[in-house]
């Protein structure tokens, strides 16, 4: 059943497949900083060149207890448990943003510690159940 | 061994499947949307803009099964050069374009209220993307090309070059920052969803797999009636 | 509470029209599915129909798919 014909044309198809996942894989690694939606704190921490004036987005999760409104603006704190960032921000944050919940900022940097954003967005988790499940998932810690 | 595939063999039952399908898929349809939309319980976070995973992630899952099948079935008639699988990877390229657009539309109508962004150039996102624009080259060489042969060779191998894309859309979320959350349920089976959400997700997908089989089955009927119309005379 | 069905606690819009979406799109799908397939159907028919008497009866002696959908095609009208 094998004949030659069939033989050349596997062949050129595994020598097609695996070139192409080597092509793919080198060019997604060199573009990696690309495909980043967002730098964790730590990211910003240990880059050596960072711009200032160019917009880039931050995420992370909402620091417990960090939310602190005012009439102008909103301030919080983004941590990946290992380094934190304090943003500030004014406007509408989505209904989802909360302490402990992810969150992505867009904006700039002021220094590697503090960012402007002008933009929140909510970052949502793998987790889905109902809400007398959390609030029995609450009791049993307290 | 290819008997199998045989267009007059399966001609026969392709009938009784398509009368089959029909006869419950009303039924299936009302359940799987009375759990969607009233009987399952909202997010305790999301609240019922949960209720939208329940036509996103199946026509995701839906549009990412169909181009590896696609792709697969492209793999063999490439090597054994069986005609008859180009007319099946013909019939299900619609449908996965159509859920893999469903997918991205849904997805766009969730972002707005839980992120707070219709669209976002994440890793999952842009992927999927790329993944619709595979489904439309594999369609258009189909209808550009004249040649029959030709045509078969070429949307077989733009079907084998996406390929390489659907790892990429599957592990997306774990190799690079991204907005889209991680997979709610990993290959090893374990979820991250209640029992009270994964039924209806389930359901809706049972539900859309009646419907694609039903659409697969028509166009493939289509597709051997109009191969026996056109050799009527050498039949 | 059918208020509160409707408006899903402000996620409505987004619920129904993303449900909206999908099955209209996916009705459109099949409804264009269903007419090709009827069209080819008939011009099929049509054309076994114009066959001579003699090469109808070859034709449906040497292809099995032919003689099946007549049987089906003649059932359905």
């Amino acid at each position: 059943m094998l004949t030659k014909k069939v033989k050349k044309r596997v062949s050129f198809l595994s020598l097609l497949l695996i070139s192409l996942v080597i092509a793919v894989f080198f060019i997604l690694k060199s573009l990696t900083s690309n495909i980043l939606y967002f730098k964790s704190p730590t990211d910003i921490q240990l880059s050596q060149d960072i711009i200032f004036n160019k917009k880039i987005r931050v995420g992370g999760m909402v620091k417990k207890n960090s939310i602190k409104i005012n009439a102008q603006e909103i301030k919080f704190v983004i941590t990946d448990l290992k380094n934190e960032i304090f943003v500030s921000y004014s406007g509408t944050v989505p209904n989802l943003f909360s302490e402990g919940k992810g969150v992505v900022a867009e904006g700039k940097l002021k220094d590697k510690n503090f960012f402007i954003a002008d933009r929140i967005l909510a970052k949502h988790d793998e987790k889905y159940m109902p809400p007398e499940l959390k609030d029995l998932m609450k009791k049993n810690v307290k | 061994m290819f008997d199998l595939i045989n267009p007059s063999r399966i001609f026969n039952w392709i009938e009784k499947l398509i009368n089959f399908i029909n006869s419950i898929f009303f039924i299936l349809l009302i359940i799987a949307l009375t759990f969607a939309l009233v009987l399952s319980p909202p997010d305790y976070l999301q609240g019922d803009s949960v209720r939208i995973m329940y036509v996103h992630v199946p026509s995701a899952w839906i549009g990412l099964a169909s181009f590896t099948a696609i792709a697969l079935l492209s793999i063999i008639s490439f090597i054994f050069k069986i005609k008859n699988l180009n007319l099946i990877t013909k019939s299900i390229a619609p449908i996965g374009l159509l859920f893999t657009c469903l997918a991205i539309i849904t997805g766009s109508l969730w972002g707005q209220p839980t992120w707070g962004t219709w669209w976002a150039w994440d890793a999952r996102i842009t992927s999927m993307l790329v993944l619709s624009i595979f489904y439309i080259l594999f369609i258009l060489a189909h209808k550009l090309i004249d040649n029959k042969d030709r045509a078969n060779k070429v949307a077989n191998l733009i079907a084998i070059i996406g390929l390489i894309n659907i790892p990429v859309i599957r592990y997306s979320v774990d190799w690079w920052n991204t907005l889209h959350q991680p997979s709610s349920i990993k290959l090893d089976g374990t979820s991250s969803i209640h029992p009270s959400m994964l039924l209806p997700l389930m359901l809706m997908l049972l539900v859309l797999l009646l419907y694609c089989a039903l659409i697969l089955l028509m166009k493939y009927k289509t597709e051997i009636i109009r191969i026996k119309k056109k050799n009527i005379k050498r039949i | 509470m059918i208020q509160n069905f409707i408006s899903m606690n402000g996620y409505g819009f987004f619920v129904w029209l993303s449900f909206a979406i999908t099955f209209l799109a996916c009705g459109m799908l099949y409804y264009k599915t269903y007419k090709t397939l009827k069209k080819y159907e008939k011009d099929f028919a049509k054309e076994l129909d114009q066959l001579s008497e003699a090469e109808r009866k070859l034709v449906l002696e040497k292809s099995k798919v032919a003689s099946q959908f007549l049987a089906s095609y003649n059932k359905s009208i």
